[in-house]
Order: structure tokens, then sequence, then C-alpha cells
């Protein structure tokens, strides 16, 4: 022990040591801000839990996902067709400025007559050629995939999207059906 | 001329096996007016090169309407108008020599497919194809504004350093079987037509189901007048070419 202590009073060594700990600090840092599944900024804070609360079907407002390839991100039309109607925050008593503050965002939108820049969370590069409809219709549900949405408020990542991950469950599910699984881990099904 | 054993380590095909999909292509019909180039091109997202370096030879047309002269210069003949595109081939020559897998033979569609991001640009496969119908991207070209604003989503736009080729429109294959299975029927005859076809004036390409007898592009393609291009290499390509007119050569 008291070997150790000598070796730390010299100055090269407590150098090489700092070296070390920034070393290790920078990677960290690294690491958390530049690992690729980090949700991104979305202009509304969008409460997923309160809308799930209330019984919204995931489908209300992300319709895409049973018939097309793209789930789709609702229009500021579509939000206020619901918070419009709301007539706690039609009564004139209560004014914009005492409104929630995402709510009054939202108001914003609908005044200006601009589109609500949702930032999709869920992406895959361009090479990828991924399809809702095919995995609602095998019976997939949202959450498998996209978490447990009545728990969070904005969208995060909850996997780690990547070819090894899509395949896992092709191949699980096509245990007992080789010609599906042939179908399922073609290349050509999802690259072109 | 027999056919060659081709090392069949790779493509999955057997003798005398017709496909899935396939074309049949009138050169009777074919008036080589170009647009099934212009469509091809605008759909599949393939980038213009320039001047510069088509003179490298480095154009990126999938598909290239070809025309040779038969014969010494006065008495020349012109062969008939032929639009040549991947010919999609049971067994292709280009798919055992890729080092790295991203050419492979489809299972389920029975088509030669390009997997670009594992593609590394060995460009061993267009060595290999007899047909020359494989373009490389020999840089990332400029795509000016508004340019951008027609890319086709369906379709992955390559980087440079990547190989590319004919996928018969795939991305329409699979937005129509995926219409079929979400009303629970096949693909109909007819329903899907690549780029090419829909554009041709003269309906002089036709596409379709191999695997079914009664479709359009199977009964031409059993037609006397139909030829497949090259076909002592024993590649057994799915486009055939139906040829008996006099090409304008009158007498």
């Amino acid at each position: 022990m008291q070997k150790i202590f000598e070796l730390l009073k010299k100055p090269g060594i407590q150098l090489a040591l700092l070296v070390v700990i920034l070393v290790m600090v920078s990677g960290a840092v690294g690491l958390f801000y530049f690992q690729t599944q980090v949700p991104p900024a979305q202009p509304i804070q969008f409460p997923h839990n309160i809308h799930i609360g209330l019984q919204i079907q995931c489908l209300y407002c992300h319709p895409g996902a049973w018939r097309q390839a793209s789930a789709g991100l609702p229009t500021q039309q579509k939000c206020w067709a619901c918070h419009g109607q709301l007539k706690k925050y039609w009564q004139p008593e209560v004014p914009v400025a005492q409104w929630p503050v995402e709510l009054q965002k939202l108001r914003g939108f609908v005044e200006s007559n601009k589109p609500i820049e949702w930032v999709p969370v869920y992406q895959v590069p361009d090479f990828v050629h991924f399809n809702h409809r095919p995995h609602i219709a095998a019976g997939v549900n949202c959450e498998n995939c996209h978490g447990d949405m009545s728990k969070k408020t904005v969208a995060t990542v909850e996997e780690t999207v990547n070819m090894g991950w899509c395949l896992k469950c092709h191949m699980e599910r096509t245990q007992d059906d080789p010609e599906k699984r042939i179908k399922l881990i073609d290349c050509g099904t999802c690259h072109y | 001329m027999a056919n060659p054993k081709i090392p069949e380590f790779k493509a999955d095909w057997k003798e005398g096996e017709e496909g899935r999909w396939g074309m049949a292509i009138d050169m009777d019909l074919c008036t080589g007016c170009q647009a099934c180039v212009a469509a091809c091109s605008m759909e599949n997202n393939v980038p213009f090169v320039g001047e510069e370096m088509s003179g490298y030879g480095r154009q990126m047309a999938w598909l290239r309407v070809e025309r040779l002269w038969e014969g010494e210069y006065p008495e020349v003949k012109m062969t008939p108008f032929q639009p040549v595109m991947c010919q999609q081939c049971g067994s292709a020559p280009c798919e055992p020599v890729c080092p790295v897998f991203a050419t492979v033979h489809s299972q389920v569609e029975q088509l030669n497919l390009q997997v670009y991001n594992r593609c590394v640009g060995t460009r061993y496969c267009a060595n290999n194809c007899p047909y020359v119908v494989r373009v490389f991207n020999w840089a990332d070209y400029d795509r000016p504004e508004p340019l951008p604003n027609q890319f086709n989503p369906d379709v992955t736009v390559r980087r440079r350093g990547v190989m590319e080729k004919c996928t018969f429109c795939i991305q329409r294959i699979h937005k129509a079987e995926d219409q079929a299975k979400s009303e629970g029927r096949e693909v109909v005859d007819g329903e899907v037509a690549p780029a090419c076809a829909q554009a041709c004036p003269a309906d002089a390409i036709v596409f379709g189901r191999m695997d079914d007898p009664e479709s359009r592009v199977s009964k031409l393609s059993k037609d006397g007048r139909a030829v497949h291009l090259l076909e002592e290499l024993g590649t057994n390509p799915r486009v055939a070419y139906l040829k008996g007119g006099s090409n304008g050569n009158l007498g």
C-alpha cells in the first residue's frame, strides 16, 4: 500500500493517471452523445401516456400502419379535431396563456396553419424498405417493437433496430413454416 | 451447343425451370423511341452521369436500346431495336463471382438481386455478365435542385462504389403482392408492370408471371418467334425477344 502512495507522488505517474481518466470520461461522454439511437427532439412533447389513458387507439393517429408501409404522423387538424372541441379550452374565461404549455404550442400550429414537423423516431436506413401492413396483418402488436407507450410521453427507441433484431423475430415466428421462412429471410424482401 | 455446366454453389436453379417473373419484348413492335429508358431512369433513381463520365463509358442506364449493323458498308442491314436490360438469368454468371454475396438469387421471386448495402464495388459481377447490363456508380453524381424532388421513395438512392442493375422493378412487384395479399388473392396477370413496360407506347414490352401458363408473357415466350439472348451460354434468361419481321430491310 505504502508503495502505491509513493508511486502516486511522482508527477509522471500523476500525469499518466490524469490522461487515462480523461480518456475514460470522454469515451463515456462520447458514447452517451454519439450513440445512434438517441430519441430526437420533438416540436411538441406529446404525452402518449395521457392519450392512451383515455383509451385512444394507436391506429386513430397512426392509421397508415394497418394498410400501408408508413404508419403516418398526425397533422395539426387531427389533433385539433378533438382538442378544438374540448369545451374546457374554448371557455373564454380561460385565456390561452393559462392552457398547458404543450397545448399552447398546438394552438400556435393551428393558428399559423403550419404543419407540425414531428420527427420520426423509429427510422431505418434508405436501403431498407419496411412495411407496417404485413406486420400488423401477421398479428404483431404495436408494443412488440415500440414498447409500452402508456408509460411514455414522447416516443423513444425501445429496441436496437438493426437487421439482426428483424431477423431474430422473423426466424422465431417461422420455425415450423419453411416456405414462409424463405420469404421472410430473403434479401429482396427488404433490400431493393 | 450443349449447355456447359455452371458452378452451382449459389444459384439454386434447376434445369427447365421457368422462373416466377418474366418479360417478353416484341422487337417487331419496338420503334426505338427510348421511352422505356427514360421511364426506367425516373422510376429507379438512376443518376445522370453527364458528358465527361459518358465519355469514359460510365453511362448508368439500366436499360439500353441496342441496334447493330449487319453486313459490309454499302449493303448494311439494320438489326431491329432491341431493348436490353438485366435478363434475370436463372443461372446467373454474376452470382457465383461476388465475394461478399451482394448479388444473390432470390428464392421467392426467382430474381437476381443486388443488395446495395452489401456491395463493396469489386465490379467482378459486371465483368462476368455476358449481357453487359450492370452499371457501376463511379461517383456520387450531382443532382441539382429540384431533381431530388422526383426521387422514388420505394427505391434506394445508391451511393458511390455500388454496382446496380435492372431489378424488374421489384418495388412494384412487392407493392402488387402486398396489395394482393391484403385482399387474400394471388397477383393477377397484368397487375404488375415495370416502368419500361408501362411507358412503352407500342406495348412491345410485356411483363407477368412465367409460372402461370395462361399469362400473356408465358404465351408470348412460347411463341415461335421468341428467342433468348446468348441462349447457348446456358444462363437461362427470363427475357424473351420476339422477332420475325423484316425490320424495314425490305427486299
